[in-house]
C-alpha cells in the first residue's frame, strides 16, 4: 500500500491491450523454448535418441540420459568455443558502433531539410539491403569481393594496382564479411533513428537551431536524448542478430579460411546440425541468450533514458 | 532578440550541395551490389565468370526462363507473399496495443515485460528448429502456412512492440487529457488518437516485420516441403554442393527481392508523416 | 544291358523333368513386369528429397513413365545440398513422410545404424513379387554397391547418383608445352608438368580446397590415400602423424608453386572455372563437371578438353570417390516401402541405364558400359570406369561422426595450407580431437564395430 506518484494510472485496462500478444507467444515459443533447456541437460544426439511416444499426448519422451551440466561445461572447456565467441565479441565490437554512427550520419541527412525527391529515393534505397534473401546476399558478396572475378578487385586493381585475396587471407575475409554487414543493416539503424528524429517536437528543434550554428550541438543537446530508445532498440536487437548471425558468413566463406570467419552461429550449426548434439548446442543457445540478457540490460542501464 | 544563426544563402547552397551529394553516394553505396545482382541475372555464365568484370554485355533471359523451369518461383513468392504478410499484420494487430500499454499504462512489472517481448529474439533457431518441428507434426500443420506465419510472429511482435513503445511514449499526454474528456475511453484514444500519430513508427515496423518474414530462411527449410515452400528456400535451392548456377540464383534473387521493395515504396509514404504531429496541435 | 537301359530313362526322365521346371520357371520370371508388381499399389505417392543436379534432373524426366506404368507418384523436393542431411534426420528422427533415402556415401553408417533404411535382403523376403529378377546386384560397379549402398556387409541402397574424381586438363596448353599425355604421377604433375605450366599468369593445377567438405575430401584426403596412408588406423586411432600422411600432406603443400594464389578459397566452381577459362591447365574434379566444361555457355576450352583418371601416388591410383544411393525409409508403411523399392529398382535398373545416362545421370552398372558404340558418345566414361577399378570404399570414413571429423578436418586443413599452422602443428590438432570425438562415440572402449 505504497503512495501512489500523481498521474500514473495504474490500469487493468493494460491487462486486455498486453493480454493478445502476451497469449500467442507463449502460446507458440513457450514449449520450444523448454524444450531446448530440458534438452541441454540431457545428452541429446539426435541420430540416437529413440522417440518412445509422448508425455500427455503432448511432451515427447526421448531416451535421452541426463546429464546435468556436463554439456555447460563443456562448452567452457571447448578452445574453438571460446575462440569463436571472442571473434563474435570482435566482430560485435567493431561493427556495431560503425553501424550506429554510419545509421545516425544517414537518419539526419533524411532530417535535414531540401532534396525532397533525393531524399524519397533514399529512403527507398535504405530498404534495399535487407530486401535481399540473405543467402543471396552472401552469393552477391561472393560474387564482389572473389579474387578471380569479383568486381571489386577489378575496382580496386584498378586503382592500386593489386588484387588482393579477399576470401583467402583469414584477415581480409573477417573485413569482407564485415564489410556485408555492415551494408545490409546501416539500413536498419538509419531507418529506427530516422524515426525516432521524427519524434523531436519541431519548435524545440527549431529553437535550438537558433540558438547555435553547430549542427553538432544541436544533436548533442536536443535530438539524442530523444534517440536514445532507439540506440538501445538498435544495440539489444544486433547484438541478439549478431551471435544469431548464419546465412551470410556461411556462404561467402564457410568459416574459413581455417577458422578466421568462424562465428558463433556457425560453431552452433556446426554441433546442432552437423554433428547433431542438440544437447550440447541447446547449452550454447542458452548460454547466449544470458549473454545477451546480460548485455541488453547492460545497454538499458548506460543508455536508455526516457524522456 | 537573439542572433540568427541561419545560414546565410551561399552557405546555405553549399550545404545543399553537400547534402546532396551524402545521399547520392548512400544511394549509390547501397544499390551497387544489388544492381550488380539484378546485371548478373541477365548476364550469360561464362560473362558471369570472366575475369574483366564485364559491366556492358549481351543481356539474356536464358536465366529467368531455366530458373523457372526447374522450380516453380511464381508459386513460392506467393507463399512467401501470403505468410509475411499474414505475419506482419498479426503482429501489428498483436504488437501494437502491447506497446500502447506499456507506453501508457503502469503496471506491475512493466519494464520485464517490454524485456520479455525482447528476449523472444534471443533464442538461436538452431535449437528451436526440432521442437517447432515436433509441433507442427503433431498439429498436423507441416508445410503448411499456418505455421510459419505462427512462428514469425515470435520475432516480429517484438519489434513492432519495441519500435511502437517509443513512438507512443512521445505523443503528448495532453491529446489523452483532451480525448478523455470528450468521452473516449482507452482504446478509443489509442485507435483514433495514437494510432494514426504513431505511423511512422508503425510503417517502419511493418517493413521491418515484412523484410524479415520473407527472408526468413531456417524455420521455412525445415518445416516446409512443396506446398508452403517459401521464396528464400527456392533461391538457395539452386546450391546443390557442385555447381553454382550464378545466373539462376541472381535471378531468383531479384525475383525474390522485388516485392520487399515495393512493399517499401507503398508503406514508406507513412514514414513522414509524423512531421506533421506538431501541426495538429 | 538292361540296367543301363533303365539308367538312360532315368536320366532321360530326369532331363525332361529339369527342362520343364526350367521352363516353368523361365516363364514364370518372364512374366514379372512392372505393371503386374505394382498394381497393388496405384496410387501410392511416395516422397523423397532430391538435389538440383544433373542425375536428379535425368530422373525427374523420367518420372513421367514410371507414374504412367505404376500410377505410383513420386513427390520429390529439391533441396540445397547442405541442407539435405539436416532435413532427411529430422524427418527420420521425427517419424515425418519420407518414404525414400538420398543417402551420400558419408551417411549410410549414421543411417543404417540409427536404424532409418531398410536392408534389400529384408525387401526381397518382405516384397518377394516386387523383386525384378533381373535385379542382378552384380551387375554394378563392386565399389560403388560397397561404398554408396552398403555398411557393415549389409547392403541397404542401389548406387543412384555416381561420381568419380577424374583429371580434366586442357590438352593444347599441355601439348604447347611440349606434353602429349597428361601426368601418369602426382609427382609427374609437380615437377615436370608444373614449371612448364605455371607462368606469365597461367597455372599448371588448381585444387578446390575452401573449407568444408570441399577442404576435406577433395583437398585433403586426396593426399593421403595415394601415398598409402589414412586417416585412422586399424584401431581406429588417428593416424596422420605416420611418415606416409605427412609425406601426402607436405606435397600438397609444394602444390602451392604452381597454383594460382588464393587456392585456399577455391570452391568446385572456382577451380572448373579457372580451367574453363584457360587460367590453369590441370584440374581434378568430380566427373558431374563434365557437362560444364563441354557447355560452349560455360566453357572456353570445349575442344581442348581432354580427361583421364587422377594421377598416381607411390601407393597406386586412389581416385576420390563420392556418391549417392537411394534406401527405403523403414519409417514408411509397408505399402510404401513396396512402392519405394519398385522405384529405386527401377531408375537404376539395368533396362533403364542407357536412358539415365542419355538425359544426363551417371549409371552405376556395369552393363551399360560395355557398349563401344554407346561409351564413344561420352568421354569421361571410360576414365570414370577405370578409376571405379581401383577406389577406396572408406576415402572418406562413412561412419556417423564423418560429419564432425570432417569439419575437424576442414578447419585445420585449411590453416595448413593457409600458414597459419605447420603440417606437423595442423596434423597433432587434427589427430587430437578426432581421437576426443571417437573417444566418446565408443570406438575405443571394445563395444563398437570398427566399421568404416
Amino acid at each position: 500500500m505504497g503512495a501512489t506518484k500523481p498521474k500514473k494510472t495504474y490500469s487493468t485496462g493494460a491487462f486486455f491491450f498486453v493480454a493478445p500478444a502476451v497469449v500467442v507467444l507463449l502460446a507458440v515459443g513457450i514449449f520450444p523454448l523448454l524444450f531446448a533447456a530440458g534438452v541441454s541437460f540431457h545428452q541429446f544426439l539426435l541420430p540416437k535418441v529413440h522417440w518412445s511416444g509422448n508425455f500427455l499426448g503432448v511432451w515427447p519422451i526421448y531416451d535421452a540420459p541426463l546429464t546435468w551440466f556436463d554439456n555447460y561445461i563443456a562448452i567452457f572447456q571447448d578452445d574453438s568455443f571460446r575462440d569463436a565467441l571472442t571473434r563474435t565479441f570482435l566482430f560485435l565490437i567493431i561493427n556495431l558502433p560503425l553501424e550506429l554512427i554510419l545509421g545516425l550520419g544517414i537518419a539526419l541527412l533524411l532530417h535535414q531539410q531540401g532534396n525532397e525527391f533525393l531524399k524519397k529515393i533514399c529512403r527507398v534505397a535504405l530498404v534495399v539491403p535487407m530486401a535481399t534473401t540473405f543467402a543471396v546476399v552472401g552469393l552477391t558478396g561472393r560474387l564482389l569481393f572473389d579474387g578471380n572475378y569479383g568486381v571489386l578487385n577489378y575496382l580496386w586493381s584498378l586503382i592500386f594496382h593489386s588484387r588482393p585475396d579477399w576470401l583467402a587471407d583469414p584477415n581480409l575475409a573477417f573485413f569482407a564479411i564485415s564489410v556485408m554487414e555492415v551494408w545490409q543493416w546501416t539500413p536498419f539503424c538509419a531507418l529506427v533513428l530516422f524515426s525516432s528524429l521524427t519524434m523531436v517536437p519541431p519548435e524545440i528543434e527549431e529553437a535550438a537551431r537558433l540558438e547555435t550554428a553547430h549542427w553538432w550541438q544541436v544533436l548533442w543537446r536536443v535530438q539524442l536524448p530523444f534517440m536514445l530508445p532507439g540506440i538501445t532498440a538498435i544495440l539489444i536487437l544486433r547484438t541478439a542478430d549478431i551471435l544469431k548471425l548464419f546465412d551470410v558468413v556461411y556462404i561467402m566463406t564457410k568459416g574459413g579460411p581455417g577458422s578466421a570467419t568462424e562465428l558463433i552461429s556457425l560453431f552452433v550449426q556446426r554441433i546442432g546440425f552437423r554433428a547433431f548434439d542438440q544437447g550440447v548446442a541447446s547449452a550454447q543457445a542458452i548460454v547466449f541468450l544470458i549473454i545477451a540478457t546480460v548485455l541488453s540490460r547492460i545497454y538499458i542501464k548506460l543508455v536508455y533514458k526516457e524522456v | 532578440m537573439a542572433k540568427s544563426y541561419l545560414k546565410t544563402g551561399a552557405a546555405l547552397q553549399r550545404s545543399s550541395w553537400g547534402h546532396l551529394m551524402l545521399l547520392l553516394v548512400v544511394i549509390v553505396v547501397c544499390v551497387f551490389p544489388f544492381y550488380w545482382m539484378v546485371a548478373t541475372s541477365f548476364k550469360e555464365q561464362a560473362a558471369i565468370l570472366s575475369s574483366t568484370p564485364q559491366f556492358i554485355f549481351r543481356p539474356t533471359l536464358d536465366n529467368y526462363i531455366t530458373a523457372d523451369q526447374k522450380f516453380n518461383i511464381g508459386a513460392c513468392l506467393l507463399n512467401s507473399l501470403i505468410v509475411a504478410l499474414s505475419t506482419t499484420g498479426l503482429s501489428l494487430i498483436l504488437g501494437t496495443p502491447a506497446a500502447y500499454a506499456i507506453a501508457r499504462f503502469e503496471f506491475k512489472a512493466k519494464q520485464d515485460l517490454w524485456f520479455w517481448f525482447i528476449s523472444n529474439r534471443m533464442i538461436s533457431p538452431i535449437v528451436v528448429a526440432l521442437p517447432f518441428f515436433l509441433l507442427a507434426r503433431q498439429f498436423k500443420l507441416l508445410d503448411t502456412q499456418l505455421v510459419l506465419i505462427l512462428i514469425y510472429l515470435t520475432f516480429n511482435v517484438p519489434i513492432v512492440v519495441w519500435i511502437c513503445t517509443d513512438q507512443f511514449r512521445n505523443i503528448p499526454k495532453e491529446l489523452d487529457e483532451a480525448a478523455t474528456l470528450e468521452g473516449y475511453n482507452s482504446f478509443g484514444i489509442f485507435w483514433r488518437i495514437a494510432l494514426p500519430l504513431a505511423a511512422p513508427g508503425i510503417a517502419v515496423s511493418a517493413i521491418f516485420s515484412f523484410i524479415f518474414s520473407w527472408n526468413e530462411l531456417l524455420y521455412a527449410l525445415v518445416l516446409t516441403r512443396t506446398n508452403a515452400k517459401t521464396a528464400p528456400v527456392v533461391a538457395t535451392s539452386f546450391l546443390s554442393g557442385y555447381e553454382t548456377p550464378w545466373g539462376q540464383i541472381m535471378a531468383t534473387g531479384t525475383l525474390v527481392a522485388l516485392p520487399v521493395i515495393i512493399f517499401s515504396i507503398i508503406v514508406s509514404r507513412q514514414l513522414v508523416r509524423g512531421l506533421t504531429m506538431g501541426a495538429v496541435k | 544291358m538292361v540296367a543301363a537301359k533303365i539308367n538312360m530313362k532315368k536320366l532321360l526322365c530326369a532331363l525332361c523333368a529339369g527342362v520343364a521346371f526350367l521352363s516353368l520357371g523361365l516363364s514364370v520370371a518372364k512374366a514379372w513386369s512392372l505393371e503386374e508388381a505394382s498394381k497393388d499399389y496405384k496410387g501410392t505417392e511416395i516422397k523423397v528429397i532430391f538435389l538440383d543436379r544433373p542425375g536428379y534432373r535425368a530422373t525427374i524426366k523420367m518420372l513421367p513413365e514410371f507414374e504412367q506404368k505404376t500410377g505410383i507418384k513420386v513427390s520429390y523436393e529439391i533441396v540445397p545440398y547442405e541442407s539435405t542431411r539436416e532435413k532427411e534426420v529430422l524427418d527420420f528422427s521425427a517419424q515425418g513422410d519420407l518414404s525414400i533415402a538420398l543417402v551420400d556415401l558419408v551417411w549410410i553408417g549414421e543411417f543404417a545404424e540409427s536404424g532409418w533404411i531398410v536392408p534389400i535382403d529384408e525387401l526381397e523376403k518382405k516384397f518377394p513379387n516386387l523383386t525384378d529378377p533381373d535385379l542382378d546386384l552384380n551387375d554394378f560397379f563392386p565399389l560403388l554397391l560397397n561404398a554408396f549402398g552398403s555398411w557393415n556387409n549389409t547392403v541397404y541402397g542401389l548406387p543412384f547418383d555416381n561420381y568419380s574424381g577424374l583429371l580434366f586438363y586442357n590438352k593444347t596448353m599441355l601439348s604447347q608445352a611440349g606434353f602429349d599425355k597428361p601426368p601418369e604421377t602426382w609427382d609427374d604433375l609437380l615437377n615436370v608438368y608444373g614449371p612448364k605450366l605455371t607462368g606469365t599468369g597461367k597455372f599448371a593445377f588448381a585444387l578446390q580446397s575452401r573449407r568444408g567438405e570441399t577442404q576435406s575430401c577433395d583437398s585433403f584426403m586426396r593426399f593421403i590415400w595415394p601415398w598409402g596412408g589414412s586417416l585412422l588406423d586399424a584401431k581406429f586411432k588417428p593416424n596422420l602423424t605416420d611418415p606416409k600422411d605427412q609425406e601426402g600432406l607436405e606435397f600438397r603443400q609444394k602444390l602451392e608453386k604452381i597454383m594460382p594464389p588464393g587456392i585456399v578459397d577455391f570452391d568446385h566452381n572456382e577451380a572448373v572455372n579457372a580451367l574453363a577459362q584457360g587460367e590453369v591447365a590441370m584440374i581434378t574434379e568430380w566427373s558431374a563437371f563434365y557437362s560444364t566444361l563441354t557447355d560452349p555457355k560455360t566453357s572456353k576450352i570445349v575442344n581442348d578438353l581432354a580427361i583421364a583418371p587422377e594421377p598416381k601416388g607411390p601407393a597406386g591410383r586412389k581416385p576420390a570417390l563420392g556418391g549417392f544411393s537411394l534406401c527405403v525409409a523403414k519409417q514408411a508403411d509397408d505399402k510404401r516401402q513396396g512402392a519405394a523399392w519398385l522405384f529405386i529398382e527401377w531408375i537404376t535398373s539395368k533396362a533403364k541405364a542407357k536412358e539415365y545416362v542419355e538425359n544426363g545421370g551417371v549409371s552405376g552398372r556395369q552393363s551399360p558400359y560395355q557398349d563401344k558404340d554407346f561409351v564413344a558418345k561420352y568421354p569421361f566414361i571410360p576414365p570414370m570406369v577405370e578409376s571405379w577399378q581401383q577406389g577406396v570404399p572408406e576415402f572418406r570414413p562413412r561412419f556417423a561422426e564423418w560429419p564432425q571429423l570432417s569439419e575437424i578436418i576442414a578447419e585445420w586443413g585449411t590453416k595448413m595450407q593457409d600458414g597459419q599452422a605447420t603440417v606437423k602443428q595442423a596434423s597433432d590438432e587434427i589427430d587430437k580431437r578426432v581421437e576426443d570425438v571417437l573417444q566418446k562415440a565408443g570406438y575405443y572402449d571394445g563395444k563398437k564395430t570398427l566399421a568404416q
